[in-house]
């Protein structure tokens, strides 16, 4: 290796290294970070070298580190001369021959190409690669990419990290070359504290400012030391960027030596980071070798080297006082300061300690001077940072953004959105010392100070993406068990403190949370943030505290319902389809019942659960399926439609009366006391039939005819025979249950009456009030809401429609419009302002609308409905494109000017349709701005004593199951206020089932509900799909895994 | 001769030396601030977290037994805060071992006790954690009672220190941290241990205590230590 003396044998290597960077033959670089081996490089690049060899091709093969998007490793770049150089994604050794094909024809598979570079400046030096294949995209174009910088990362993945020659020819230790023929460091220091470059461990110190205390200590020593003990779990940039460059990091220390004095660098890396260490090594040999470590530096007589030292992986000996304590041969324990490392630091001489990304920044601002620097970034934070970027988002990886970026892009635009088209619940910045930051603030800049207000830190720079399959409760236990133990136990408020936090913790975790708990989480966790000795016990608590300002809700729910809504929390769920299930039914139970072949047993476990089984056997939107972790095998069990198998061969054979009164016979004594119900749809059935159940004497009041509501009235026949319901609702008559129908609660009968006369009231009015669109031309003949066209369907007074109808809205009821006016033998169109995927409609019978010839027109927006002598005669629509994300985790569609005419002949909207609240007026209920009723989330008692409220009326227009679990939590609250008693449980059966686990998972595939084909079932109204025969309700039951199974007896809450 | 430096501490002037900690300032001045780990003669480890105080301008809490004074500094070591958090950290160390006075050798006579009436600690807020710690009873003359130790490093010190021997040190981390001598073997069995005592008198609990004493007998006279470390300072 020439060693550097002067400009010539500098200029020498240079030359060395461009041409091996770009040779005259075409060069394979394949990417060999952690991220890459770990996805199988290693077997890429034998293939590859064995292939050339066999070949006998003249290629040159090296190894790079990563590009930073390392959920497509193995990345591989092919560079043939003259073109761009091209990044291949996931490349396995079967892509070897491929690739290897294309390059004999100078060209490269495209389907595995992710995006080329015709140009890349590496700050310290710009290379031209070519121009071409104009089908794949440039860098920057794909979506991980956009609005990145790379200034730390500027040489990752491209170049050979092993090899100096490539380093130097990219413009590498010029900048340390620079500095040492100027001699003036005073100046580079002024021009690094100029900059604004602040300290990317996590305190953001002014780094020229830290700088110039070691600079002006007088000592015969000193020291710089590179903190590379990176261990917040999640976070790796500081790994990858020394596997990818470990040079820029050589000449950052050896230029911060020169301007401060020291004579010494010690770089401090984790044990755990084998491949980062081997890079170091490597790196620092080649250095030594050529003359920019050791004796007479470049020719220029200055002499530094540096140390490698590998920590044993104490989190704590990141703090550098306690890196500091660690390096001298002590435990890791962080000290008071003052005294600080540049007054006196290791071996008591002055020292300083900067971050690996703090060092990889020098030799760019010593290149392109302080003022280039500072352009990039917010004002109080100069330059970039790099996140790493993990959790529930598709794209995971490294990401370096300009400082003041918001948090959106990181999680919209680099992260693509969520992993799962879940909502993104919140990000945790700063690794576990950090704060969850909620979706509502993530228009906030991610700066050191920006975060720092809302009690979050920049930390490192970890970013972890959470959706609402994340339990924020589990969240904070996770992050204090971290530092709990990894706390060094010197002082006493992180000692004792985050023992005590994480006991009380983990006691909300499983379901033994007190109310006072959350008060004396605030308080302690306080204390620890406000006393304690050091940087981790003073953060550690940020967790807590920021879970506890943005989703105290979660605690809330853990502490008075003891429910997990993300399921994580074992001991707060039987298995999560329970979970999520809003009657919470025990699914494994009935599954397994019938499994049994107890029919008996399995129906009655099922109604007991939910009332109106049939019903939600057909029409439930069933969130159970999505829970389901039969889905890691397979597909979801079907449990909605072995639930309907059970009641429908109960319901509609002769056995009825029998179980009819079986469960007759488990109803209490009378207890004397009267309750109206007003509204008779699922949610007031629900209430009804428990607390009748329970021994109480129920009225329920309905405005219509009949019982049944939404189900009997919004939902067509083909989804729901009504002999179906009838025979749901005789047995809630049966149990004594008594209607009144055709009345109006405040208009035909008053609130003060019912008070008056009933000792409860529970109210649970649906969303019969039409939604309404400011649309020009809704006055005209022809256009109907979505409720009172079901409804008049329902009655069969049908609405005139002509022959092309459009409906508005991606809902459940646009869909039932849409699908009963194919069955009227007209042509219909739904309108949709965002996606398909964004329909909150059933995806199902999207599908079966689409089969039976509905016409979907997404991204399009209702104008104006055109009319012709007050007839509609077409409607504008105006198309629309997506934005930013909403809090649904959706885009928000925003309008374009390009206008659609669609002729029809009338116009359904199906839109946001909402409760009439007009009875509640100058009553005591309060109401809320969501122009919805107010009430106790966990009692449903309402502003007025006596008074309960539930279903669409507290929550908006939901579903069947959100409806009937409102109605089922009324009952019991409503019981326990009556009789001052919690009784609600004594009436559950409970049976004695098989409780192992199945010992194999069963082969058997989902099996579907039996769908008519979709030209006969779009001219009827006859139900659409068939149940499940009896053998396929049982292969399905038998696919169940049992996780309300668990393996140590006793846990998890028996319901 | 060292500067002289003008400081205010709960609003009274103080003069004070250039290098002094707000600790000795206060002290100097007649003003008691609560501490446990801290031990004139030895060097402070910041460890305890009850002498925090307020400094005028400093957004943070700053412990007084290693913040050198500057001029102008103006403290407050009393304030509603302040006692706020003493008191958490107090009923911390309560919870944390087993620390039951009644049958304690030192009871009457511990720093732990005294502060803790001192402050009005009444009651804890937290559940005990009644850890099973031993008794290293090993060593001829005095016992090691780890049920009693608050980890205050004051033995550490004054061994390593005072004595020079550094036979004690602390073992393993956060709420597992133990007190061992050598390494981690019986007190009895340490080679470097010279049974001088310095460590017994210098823990401000019943954790090191003399052999043969009951209930309530044992009296620490850590005049001896600061007494041997003023002296040590004067003759270099």
């Amino acid at each position: 290796m020439t060693r550097i003396r002067d400009l010539s044998t500098f200029n020498a290597v240079r030359s060395a290294g461009l041409a091996k960077l770009q040779p005259a033959r075409p060069r394979i670089a394949v990417g060999m970070g952690t991220c890459g081996t770990g996805n199988g490089s290693e077997g890429v690049y034998a293939a590859l070298a064995d292939a050339i060899a066999q070949r006998g091709l003249d290629v040159h093969l090296v190894r790079t580190g990563c590009f930073g998007f390392c959920a497509e490793e193995p990345l591989v770049n092919v560079w043939i001369p003259g073109q761009p150089l091209v990044i291949l994604h996931r490349v396995q050794t079967d892509h070897v021959n491929q690739i290897l094909d294309a390059l004999a024809t100078k060209t490269v598979p495209e389907r595995l190409a992710l995006c080329k570079i015709e140009e890349w400046d590496h700050i310290t030096a710009q290379l031209h690669y070519g121009s071409g294949f104009p089908n794949i995209p440039t860098w920057n174009e794909v979506p991980f990419f956009r609005g990145q910088k790379k200034i730390v990362l500027r040489n990752c993945g491209l170049i050979n990290p092993d090899d100096i020659e490539e380093y130097i020819a990219i413009g590498g230790y010029q900048s340390l070359y620079k500095v040492l023929i100027d001699k003036t460091p005073e100046l580079v220091n002024e021009q690094i504290k100029i900059s604004r470059l602040r300290g990317r461990g996590g305190a953001g110190f002014l780094t020229g400012l830290k700088w110039e205390f070691l600079r002006k200590a007088t000592a015969d020593h000193k020291y710089v030391i590179c903190n590379a003990d990176e261990g917040d779990p999640g976070a790796y940039m500081n790994r990858n960027e020394i596997e990818g460059d470990p040079h820029s990091l050589i000449e950052g220390m050896a230029i911060g030596g020169y301007i401060t004095g020291a004579d010494q660098g010690i770089i401090y890396v984790r044990a755990e980071y084998p491949l980062a260490v081997h890079r170091l090594r490597v790196a620092l040999g080649q250095a030594r070798e050529s003359g920019v470590l050791g004796e007479d530096i470049l020719g220029r007589g200055f002499k530094f080297d540096i140390d490698l030292v590998e920590g044993a992986g104490a989190f704590v000996c990141g703090e550098e006082t306690a890196l500091i304590s660690s390096l001298e041969g002590r435990s890791g324990r962080p000290r008071p300061r003052p005294p600080f490392p540049a007054q006196k630091g290791l071996w008591g001489y002055p020292t300083n300690i900067n971050n690996v990304e703090t060092w990889f920044n020098i030799a760019p601002i010593v290149a392109k001077g302080p003022s280039w620097f500072s352009e990039t970034g917010s004002v109080a934070s100069a330059g970039t940072k790099v996140f790493s970027l993990v959790g529930k988002v598709k794209n995971t990886g490294l990401v370096e953004m300009p400082f003041g970026t918001p948090l959106s892009s990181f999680v919209y635009d680099a992260g693509s959105g969520s992993m799962r088209g879940h909502p993104v619940k919140a990000v945790q910045t700063g690794g576990p010392s950090g704060g969850c930051i909620p979706h509502e603030l993530f228009d906030t800049p991610v700066d050191y100070e920006s975060l720092g207000k809302l009690g979050s830190i920049m930390g490192s720079g970890g970013m972890v993406v959470m959706d609402d399959d994340n339990c924020m409760v589990d969240v904070a236990r996770y992050f204090v068990e971290f530092t709990r133990s990894e706390s060094c136990g010197k002082c006493t408020p992180c000692r004792v403190g985050l023992d005590k936090a994480l006991r009380t913790l983990t006691r909300i975790t499983k379901g033994e949370g007190r109310e006072e708990d959350l008060a004396e989480l605030n308080e302690l966790g306080r204390m620890i943030r406000d006393t304690a000795l050091c940087g981790l016990g003073q953060t550690a608590p940020n967790s807590i505290l920021t879970t506890l300002r943005h989703f105290n809700d979660e605690f809330e729910d853990h502490i008075k319902a003891k429910r997990c809504r993300a399921g994580v929390c074992q001991d707060l769920a039987l298995s999560p389809c329970e979970n999520s299930c809003p009657l919470h039914m025990n699914i494994p139970r009935f599954l397994q019942l019938y499994k049994e072949g107890r029919l008996a047993d399995a129906f009655e476990s099922v109604i007991m659960d939910n009332p109106l089984p049939a019903s939600t056997g057909r029409v439930c939107q069933h969130p159970c399926d999505d829970r389901c972790r039969r889905q890691t095998v397979d597909e979801a069990v079907n449990m909605r439609e072995v639930h309907r198998v059970i009641a429908d061969a109960i319901l509609l054979s002769d056995r009825f009366d029998e179980m009819v009164d079986r469960i007759l016979a488990k109803r209490r004594p009378p207890t004397g006391k009267t309750i109206a119900v007003a509204g008779a749809g699922p949610t007031g059935l629900t209430a009804g039939f428990y607390l009748a159940l329970l021994g109480h004497d129920v009225t329920i009041f309905d405005s219509h005819a009949e019982a049944g509501g939404m189900l009997r009235f919004a939902l067509p026949e083909y989804r729901l025979p009504k002999a179906v319901l009838d025979r749901e609702i005789e047995i809630i008559r049966r149990l004594g249950v008594k209607f009144v129908f055709n009345t109006r609660i405040g208009a035909d009968v008053a609130l003060n009456d019912l008070d008056a006369k009933y000792d409860a009231v529970f109210l649970s009015i649906g969303t019969w009030k039409e939604g309404w669109v400011y649309l020009s031309g809704t006055e005209l003949t022809g256009v109907t809401p979505a409720l009172p066209f079901l409804e008049a369907e329902a009655e069969a007074k049908p609405v005139k429609l002509g022959d092309r109808v459009v409906i508005i809205g991606g809902g459940n009821a646009a869909i039932d419009s849409a699908r009963t006016v194919i069955r009227r033998g007209a042509a219909a169109t739904v309108i949709y302002r965002r996606e398909r995927k964004d329909m909150p409609a059933i995806q199902e019978e999207v599908d079966a609308a689409e089969q039976e010839g509905v016409r979907f027109r997404f991204l399009a927006a209702p104008h104006r409905i055109v009319g012709e002598q007050g007839d509609v005669k077409a409607i504008e629509v105006v198309k629309t494109r997506l934005g930013e994300f909403d809090s649904s985790g959706r885009r928000r569609p925003i309008e374009t000017d390009e206008v659609h005419i669609i002729p029809c002949t009338s116009v359904i909207l199906a839109v946001g349709e909402s409760v009439d609240t007009d009875f509640s007026r100058a009553s005591g209920l309060r109401i809320k701005e969501s122009a919805m009723l107010e009430v106790d989330r966990y009692t449903l008692a309402t502003s007025r004593d006596k008074f309960f409220a539930g279903g669409d009326l507290i929550s908006g227009a939901s579903n069947l199951s959100n409806a009937m679990g409102f109605g089922k939590k009324a009952a019991r609250n409503i019981d326990q206020f009556l009789t001052r008693e919690s009784r609600f449980d004594d009436v559950m059966p409970s049976f004695v089932y098989d409780q192992t686990a199945p010992a194999e998972t069963s082969p058997c595939r989902r099996h579907h509900a039996h769908e008519l084909p979709a030209a006969i079932r779009a001219k009827t109204f006859q139900e659409a799909a068939a149940a499940l025969l009896p053998e396929e309700a049982y292969e399905e039951s038998c696919r169940c895994l049992r996780c309300d199974i668990r393996e140590t007896a006793g846990a998890g809450a028996h319901r | 001769m060292s500067q002289q430096v003008s400081v205010r501490i709960d609003g009274e002037l103080c003069t004070a030396a250039e290098g002094q900690t707000i600790y000795e300032v206060a002290q100097a001045n007649g003003r008691s601030i609560p501490a446990l780990c801290h031990m004139e003669g030895l060097s402070s480890a910041g460890a305890c977290r009850l002498c925090l105080v307020e400094v005028a301008g400093i957004g943070r809490l700053l412990p007084a037994c290693t913040t050198p004074v500057n001029t102008g500094m103006s403290v407050t070591t009393e304030s509603e805060n302040l006692a706020h958090h003493r008191v958490m950290a107090l009923e911390l160390l309560f919870v944390e071992r087993n620390h039951i006075c009644s049958v304690c050798v030192s009871n009457g006579h511990c720093e732990l006790q005294a502060l803790a009436q001192k402050l009005g600690v009444t009651h804890v807020r937290y559940p005990y954690n009644y850890p099973r710690l031993s008794v290293d009873t090993s060593h001829p003359r005095f016992v090691l009672d780890h049920n009693r130790c608050i980890l205050c490093s004051r033995c550490v010190r004054v061994c390593d220190e005072i004595e020079g021997a550094h036979v004690w040190d602390i073992a393993a981390r956060g709420i597992n941290s133990m007190l061992v001598s050598d390494l981690d073997r019986p007190w009895g069995e340490s080679e470097n241990c010279t049974s001088c005592g310095k460590c017994v008198q210098a823990c401000p609990t019943g954790a090191l205590v003399e052999k043969g004493r009951a209930v309530e007998e044992m009296t620490k006279r850590n005049v001896v230590v600061t007494t041997l470390a003023a002296k040590r300072d004067a003759h270099p």
